[in-house]
């Protein structure tokens, strides 16, 4: 495929200057929207001064400036253009080109950088605007490929039509859908997509004051105020001062975040949308999810309220903790249904007959609801309150880990991202002949972990799953999800038959291994 | 090598080299003493009377939990160098290791990104090596230690072979 061929370079708007093969730049502005706090500062600094002097109703200028006016104004305008310049240049020396199965970033003027990433072992695309970038209509595009160690690929500031379309691009590429003679040079179509939930802003305010966090805030308050009273020592009132900001910030990061969650399906995968100032758009395209966590916080039980967390591999390898958190949030407090939903998205062949009951039984069942195996009665006292709901059931595509009476969890494994596993087994399961199965993913907030499984079953399981996933992996052989198919928008298809897996194996025939 | 209770039944366990005990007694001359040293320095001070805290028994009972935790470890050693196994199936390799917290762990060719060589100092002198597998999972903590360099070798060629046999995505 040579390089010139990038439709990308003529789906670009006129904000972007084409420095020839096929090199697109990013938005001339965007070093300013990324290092307004540095311009901020300097502007501060030379501004402070004058504007308060203004204030105290003195001359503006303290006697004897005329002096140094020279000197100060040469200062300034050199700090001022020593900025300007590293922007621009910056500017200059980045660029980025989409070709041959690649996504080339190029970065630095004196540090050159060069990142490529190939497009089909491309995990999830982002787009994220922060408020600043989305007043001027920019967006920042990140994509997180598998390939290294460090695996997000930035491109920072597009405007927001050209990040939509570049997605677009590396998502039609991604799934495998050929640049034909005739259509070289048009941008690939976006995607139709098909809206699924929504979380309505007042349950996010109620799932956020019943969430782990105020349960510990009200017993931190009661103990600090219980101990200020007891020991008559009111400095800890002081204390709670920055405390009570954090917490705000906290919960204030929370709302931001989950404010106007969206999640809609498109053939090019999930497609979540959040964010009050800073907005965010991820899409998952299918099969890129490793595991998923549906779990329920006591106090949220009332009201059926549900979490679902994801593992995506590049996910878990953020440095930014909040923002790792809600990258993999998938649906940040939904109703049974909208887990379901979610969980149908995930894993649009459950691989059961009854996968209502199954899932339910995951979520809320006992004992062997289901079919799942728990804890043998004789590990009971290991687990006095668990051990009825500590269990496992393996349907055809996935395997369900489900735990926790009072926190529960249903921890779920897609037979064909098992990476590894092993058992554990220490003296005290040893003494009641149970042990724990561990399966590794890639990292993220999910931890699959069967708990006390009776020994001769976590032992069966421990084969059979090595089994399946060998079973799964051979079926598997192709990341590009949508290889030969029409490509999207051609046909009015329903979302589940798009990325269904049996519309997966019939072009997957069609495919040979293309890993290098 | 005896099976136990949570290996899969009829594997053939190959052992790590018996002179990988020496690795693990080198290991431990270095982080055991050490501790024990350290914290009996405050059994001398308040011997010689320098300090007048930590009271005597204190002193003692300290440096002396430790030394016994450190003999226990010492006698544990040749056990445990004995229960670290690995066996080459069709499809995975497993790996076994520990006595009290046995754990045993199946990595699957399919899914091995790429395999580490490691030699120590101690190691290099006694001629032994560690081969380390990496998948995508941060939690695959394969590890087998104390292999003879040949068979290193070997098994590293070999796994690497047998893994772009079955490379699968993530």
């Amino acid at each position: 495929m040579p390089s010139a061929s990038t439709p990308a370079a003529d789906g670009a708007g006129p904000g972007i200057t084409t420095p020839g093969d096929g090199w697109l730049r990013v938005h001339p502005a965007s070093p300013f929207v990324r290092g307004w706090v540095a311009l901020a500062a300097i502007g501060f600094f030379f501004g402070r001064d004058i504007f308060e002097r203004t204030l105290q109703g003195r001359p503006m200028f303290e006697d004897g400036f005329a002096g140094r006016v020279p000197w100060l104004v040469a200062g300034g305008g050199a700090v001022l253009l020593v900025a300007v310049l590293s922007f621009v240049l910056t500017w200059y020396f980045t660029k980025y080109q989409v070709s041959g199965g690649y996504v080339r970033v190029n970065t630095g003027f004196l540090f050159r950088q060069q990142r490529q990433a190939r497009l089909d072992r491309v995990q999830a695309i982002d787009i994220v605007q922060p408020l600043l970038a989305r007043i001027f209509g920019l967006a920042e595009l990140k994509f997180e490929v598998a390939d290294a160690g460090e695996s997000a690929v930035r491109l920072a500031y597009l405007k927001i039509d050209d990040a939509q379309q570049l997605r677009a691009t590396i998502l039609a590429r991604a799934a495998g859908i050929d640049e034909d003679a005739e259509n070289l040079g048009a941008p690939a179509p976006e995607a139709p997509e098909y809206p699924v939930l929504s979380v309505p802003p007042s349950r996010l305010i109620g799932s956020l004051l019943l969430s782990e966090q105020s349960l510990f805030v009200v017993v931190g308050g009661v103990a600090s105020v219980v101990l200020s009273a007891v020991t008559d020592n009111r400095a800890f009132y002081f204390y709670l001062i920055p405390a009570a900001l954090g917490l705000a910030a906290s919960y204030w990061n929370l709302f931001n975040k989950g404010y106007n969650f969206t999640a809609a399906i498109s053939p090019d995968g999930i497609r979540l949308r959040y964010g009050l100032l800073d907005t965010q758009a991820q899409t998952l395209p299918p099969g890129r999810i490793q595991a998923l966590k549906i779990s329920q916080p006591p106090l949220w039980r009332p009201f059926g309220w549900y979490r679902i967390q994801v593992n995506v591999a590049g996910y878990g390898l953020v440095e930014n903790a909040g923002e790792a958190s809600s990258r993999t949030t998938l649906l940040p407090v939904g109703k049974l249904d909208d887990a379901m939903n979610m969980l149908a998205l995930v894993l649009p062949d459950p691989g059961t007959s009854r996968p209502a009951e199954v899932f339910g039984a995951g979520l809320t069942g006992l004992d062997s609801d289901g079919g799942f195996v728990t804890t043998p009665r004789r590990a009971r006292l290991l687990a006095p309150l668990g051990w009825r709901r500590n269990g496992f059931a393996a349907t055809d595509t996935a395997l369900l880990i489900r735990s926790g009476r009072w926190w529960r969890n249903l921890v779920l494994v897609p037979h064909q991202r098992t990476q590894s596993m092993a058992l554990h087994q220490g003296p005290l399961a040893r003494r009641f002949r149970v042990a724990d199965l561990v399966l590794h993913t890639t990292a993220g907030p999910v931890v699959p972990r069967l708990t006390q499984a009776g020994l001769d079953e976590a032992r069966a399981l421990f084969d059979e799953q090595s089994a399946r996933a060998r079973l799964a992996r051979k079926r598997q052989t192709t990341e590009q999800w949508l290889r030969q198919v029409t490509p999207p928008g051609a046909g009015p298809e329903s979302p589940a038959a798009a990325t269904g897996p049996e519309r997966n194996e019939s072009h997957q025939e069609q495919e040979g291994p293309h890993h290098g | 090598m005896r099976t136990e209770a949570i290996d899969p039944p009829g594997i053939d366990w190959h052992r790590v080299s018996p002179k990988f005990v020496t690795v693990r007694l080198v290991q431990w001359a270095l982080g055991n003493l050490a501790a024990v040293v350290i914290l009996s320095l405050p059994l001398v001070f308040v011997l010689l009377e320098w300090w007048r805290w930590p009271p005597l028994w204190l002193a003692i009972t300290v440096p002396a939990v430790t030394l016994v935790v450190a003999l226990w470890r010492l006698v544990l050693i040749p056990r445990q160098v004995r229960a670290i196994g690995y066996a080459e199936r069709d499809d995975d390799l497993l790996v076994r290791s520990g006595i009290f917290f046995q754990r045993t762990m199946a990595v699957p060719y399919g899914r091995m990104q790429y395999v580490d060589v490691a030699v120590g100092p101690v190691e290099r002198s006694l001629g032994l090596c560690t081969v380390k597998l990496h998948t995508a999972s941060p939690g695959t903590n394969a590890h087998i230690p104390g292999l003879p360099e040949a068979e290193g070798a070997r098994l590293r060629e070999q796994l690497a072979a047998r893994g772009e046999a079955r490379l699968a995505g993530l």
